[in-house]
């Protein structure tokens, strides 16, 4: 593009502010005395017809958010912001966001017939009239959605003929959404742009983190279609594909699904699949979250295909274990009809499209509970409470000690659940209906009830992160090893060194360092993990969510552990005062010293069939790993992990700029291992040149 | 029964086909300055003094502590067409030993590559060459004087027992470690190439050079020459392949 052209592009787009707020406020002030499914109906229609439909010049599928951006006085805006949010609004841990809708519904019945759908219900629900304010709700929300659909087609069939735009991608343009207005999706172009105008209603929303969900699976009949008319090929799939994905805010995390398996036991990669790993890769953003769900037959030529592209250092896809997750929801109580259609939301929490309320999580910072076993229940650091009244003086064995432990970690628990369940059971479900969000899910739509108010076939599961593990059981294995194996320390010696952060401790630190850890393959260590797992989901599994549903746990914190690692004091396994707790479900970082094999076994000891909103195992591979034929050795590694019980892992090609940032850090990069035939050695050992000959060699590579 | 280890790596990636543990076995009777395992070559056990901390190089370890370690990853050698490599310092100065292990794991069908710079007696060879899967023999000049006088190692030894393995039919990776000024010249690649096409070797694998092994040498208090020999440019390497290529078939380490 000219930067003329740019410039004229940007004279073109709509100024000011994203101000969402504003429309919606156009809508509700005219309808404030209508029964709230109805009020919040009429916002959101205003949102959708009344914002503007802005086409990029490059766009075949269209749909953002910039349309709803507003230049008028700065007065108004405030008003507008101040007034919808005194009508109050859900937030993440009231179910607000992280959902999956039903595109398949969606996709099927298109908007005539989700409109027919609505109808249908109100005749049989005509002698409720709270279920008819929610279905005429339902109507009002979609019939915004109807306009913001025609508006994208009106406002490309304006642009042509303008210089600088492209006549034939805006007649495709229009020709895709009016085509939307009247019927049921008959190619996959208009399949996928009535699924990217439905997520752009949700970004109009301001929902964050809406999921993408199975896209090779619910549009594929008419991919396959059009693919056996002649009228599409790969090619073009993947770029109509990119061209949607490049919408996708980089702050987001969208995720898209492929793969997995069926009720037959039978992966169902298709050629579709393929064009979405395609399109995500072109696109080399971190906005479009990939998941594969992994099966055993996984044809070995798609997922070395999945390798390359992490090897790119995009990252994507993270790789789930089908077989695991499937057992861990069905523990869960979903019926086997559904269970093979779940996908993720957010960055990896399994979640049944379109049969469940959003999704919520909160952190459980294990680690923290050490502290009151031997303190007396008090923590000085973290100033709060357990309940252990016993001197630690008194804690003779190991057992002891575990015991005291559990019971800690299970008023913790129950502190936890009590927390959420005051938050999210103390808004009251009829004050904050969700006329829009509802549609996407069709028990919603044949009740006539609300997403969070009964509508869903399940009820709302909330997930539990459990922070720590390999802190956790590097501590314990510690206390075992120092405290009642080789009895180097006292448990108060070994409390009073905490309590010091380790100073003056120097011999105890390094025997407490030289005990076990977690990821070397050592049962010794590993046991810990095992019981931290098996132990806490089932101290969760204990509550329900106000709805009924249940607590899931899951080891996966982003970047929360660090967070909870500054406010809790050292910890027994040579962890210092406000140092991060281990990532995730990994090993903590630079303990796991004995290859990659050494970390994957130990890491698929735990049972995470007990862990049904997932896992993440962070792994740094070397990037002459994902090329050529080490790609089959690398892809041997992650499927034997998979065959002995693991249930995810997200792997990454170590770039040069960790490579470069080592050169500056080393103290960051431990076991940041250089590999060359019958050699290998600390990266962070070598003197600066030869880093650079290795910087070279990444290079050339 | 016991052998003496410098040290046991998984997943290793580039010693052979497949995920394999490489075993290195301690003492070398060869020593090449450029060595990238200088700590592997003394017999004894030797202390590497690295800034943050020091450590023993050099063990004996029992047998079946060596098959315990080993076997943790036979799921992985299964999956991936891998298995066990033995490496060194010079295994086959440990023949027996390693006899002695290659018979469990041959017993429990896990693959054995040997890595080894072929200057050893040729009962050696002969007691591994039925027990292991495939060899990875260096080739490291043409040159006899030069061979001897700088790595203290005998060409036609080496010669002979490559000459060996070929004729009792034993699949050889024949490896050429590309030393600046010692191998790399054009008079010493032709060499090298003469010699190895009559020999009877269609294909070899080029290493290129490299001096990761320098933190060693210092942990050591040892000198090392090769501090500052930058590794070959992709121009460098592409000439040298091109020369070997008018003789054997070539192939780079990737």
């Amino acid at each position: 593009m000219t930067s003329i052209a740019l410039l004229r592009e940007e004279f073109r787009a709509p100024r000011g502010k994203f101000t969402p707020s504003y429309y919606r406020y156009l809508g509700l002030r005219d309808h404030l005395h209508t029964p709230q499914p109805i009020l919040r109906a009429y916002g959101i229609e205003a949102l959708f017809s009344r914002s503007g439909a802005h086409i990029h010049r490059q766009d075949l599928i269209v749909g953002c958010t910039r349309g709803a951006s507003y230049a008028g006085p700065a007065e108004a805006v405030e008003h507008a912001k101040r007034f919808v949010a005194s009508l109050g609004r859900r937030e993440f841990w009231t179910n607000d966001s992280h959902f999956a809708p039903d595109y398949e519904y969606i996709l099927t019945r298109g908007l005539p017939g989700l409109f027919a759908d609505i109808e249908a219900s109100r005749a049989r629900h005509a002698a409720d009239p709270r279920r008819l304010e929610m279905l005429t709700g339902m109507q009002i929300a979609l019939g915004g959605f109807r306009r913001l659909i025609s508006n994208y087609a009106a406002a490309a069939e304006g642009l042509i003929g303008l210089e600088d735009y492209d006549e034939e991608r805006l007649s495709f343009i229009s020709a895709n959404c009016r085509a939307l207005l009247n019927a049921a999706p008959a190619t996959f172009a208009e399949g996928l742009q009535l699924v990217w105008l439905c997520h752009t209603a949700f970004m109009l929303e301001e929902r964050g983190a809406m999921a993408l969900g199975r896209m090779d699976q619910y549009l594929y009949p008419l991919y396959a279609a059009d693919i056996a008319a002649g009228r599409l090929d790969d090619k073009r799939a993947v770029e109509l594909l990119s061209n949607t994905f490049t919408k996708i805010p980089s702050s987001d995390v969208v995720n898209i699904c492929i793969g997995g398996m069926d009720r037959d036991k039978k992966c169902r990669i298709n050629g579709l699949s393929r064009c979405i790993l395609r399109a995500v890769r072109a696109c080399m953003s971190p906005g479009p979250n990939l998941s594969l769900r992994y099966t055993p037959d996984l044809p070995e030529d798609f997922f070395r295909e999945c390798l390359e592209s992490i090897g790119t250092g995009l990252g994507y896809p993270a790789l789930m274990n089908d077989e695991i997750n499937i057992a861990a929801l069905s523990r869960m109580g979903y019926a086997e009809e559904d269970v093979y259609n779940y996908c993720m939301v957010g960055c990896i929490e399994n979640f049944l499209p379109g049969q469940q309320p959003p999704w919520s999580d909160g952190r459980f910072d294990a680690p923290r509970f050490i502290d009151y076993v031997l303190n007396e229940g008090i923590s000085a650091y973290n100033r709060s409470m357990g309940i252990t009244r016993r001197p630690c003086e008194e804690i003779a064995s190991m057992e002891e000690f575990m015991n005291l432990l559990c019971a800690e970690l299970s008023q913790g628990a129950a502190e936890y659940c009590a927390t959420f369940n005051a938050k999210c059971g103390g808004i009251s479900q009829e004050a904050l209906p969700e006329p829009f969000l509802s549609c996407f899910c069709k028990e919603c739509i044949e009740r006539g009830q609300d997403i969070n108010n009964g509508g869903t076939k399940y009820p709302s599961a909330h997930g539990a992160v459990l922070m720590g593990v390999a802190t956790m059981a590097d501590s314990l294995a510690a206390i075992e090893k120092v405290v009642f194996g080789d009895r180097i320390a006292t448990l108060p010696e070994l409390r009073d060194a905490l309590a010091a952060n380790f100073e003056g401790y120097d011999a105890l630190y390094a025997a407490l360092l030289a005990a076990p850890k977690y990821g070397n393959n050592d049962d010794f260590a590993d046991k810990y993990a095992v019981w931290f797992l098996d132990f806490l989901a089932s101290e969760f599994d204990r509550y329900r969510t106000p709805d009924g549903g249940r607590f899931y746990v899951a080891m996966a914190a982003n970047v929360q552990n660090i967070y909870a690692g500054q406010r809790i004091g050292a910890t027994p396994d040579g962890r210092k005062v406000g140092e991060p707790l281990s990532d995730a479900a990994s090993p903590t970082y630079g303990r796991d010293v004995r290859g990659a094999t050494a970390t994957l076994l130990s890491v698929s000891k735990p049972d995470y069939t007990k862990a049904a909103c997932g896992t993440v195992i962070n792994q740094k591979y070397s990037p002459s790993l994902f090329r050529g034929e080490n790609l089959s050795k690398l892809s041997a590694l992650v499927r034997t992990y998979f065959a002995r019980g693991g249930q995810e892992i997200q792997m990454n090609a170590t770039s040069r700029e960790t490579l470069i940032d080592a050169m500056e850090h080393p103290e960051k990069y431990p076991t940041l291992v250089v590999r060359v035939s019958g050699f290998s050695e600390y990266y962070v050992r070598l003197a600066k040149e030869v880093q650079l000959d290795i910087l070279s060699r990444t290079q050339h590579e | 029964m016991e052998a003496n280890i410098a040290n046991i790596q998984h997943f290793s990636v580039g010693d052979g086909a497949g995920i394999r543990t490489t075993v290195f076995f301690k003492g070398c009777n060869l020593r090449c300055p450029w060595c990238h395992n200088p700590e592997a070559i003394p017999a004894a056990p030797i202390t590497l003094r690295y800034p943050e901390k020091s450590e023993i190089c050099g063990r004996r370890m029992r047998d079946e502590e060596i098959l315990a370690d080993i076997l943790e990853d036979a799921e992985f050698y299964a999956a991936s067409g891998g298995g066990v490599t033995f490496s060194g310092g010079e295994v086959l100065l440990q023949a027996e030993a390693a006899a002695r292990l290659a018979r469990q794991l041959k017993a429990l069908g896990i693959s054995l590559w040997i890595d080894t710079a072929g200057c050893v007696p040729a009962d050696a060879i002969d007691a591994l060459l039925p027990l292991a899967e495939a060899w990875l023999f260096d080739y490291k000049s043409a040159d006899e004087l030069r061979l001897r006088d700088i790595c203290g190692a005998e060409l036609s030894r080496i010669e002979e027992n490559l000459t060996r393995l070929l004729s009792a039919g034993a699949d050889v990776h024949l490896r050429i470690p590309l030393i600046p000024g010692f191998n790399t010249g054009e008079g010493d690649l032709r060499a090298i190439g003469a010699r190895l096409q009559r020999l009877g070797i269609r294909r070899a694998e080029l290493l290129a050079f490299h001096r990761l092994g320098v933190s060693k040498y210092d942990a050591l208090g040892l000198p090392y020459p090769y501090r500052d020999i930058p590794p070959q440019t992709p121009e460098e390497l592409s000439r040298i392949r091109q020369v070997l290529e008018e003789y054997v078939q070539i192939s780079i380490e990737p």
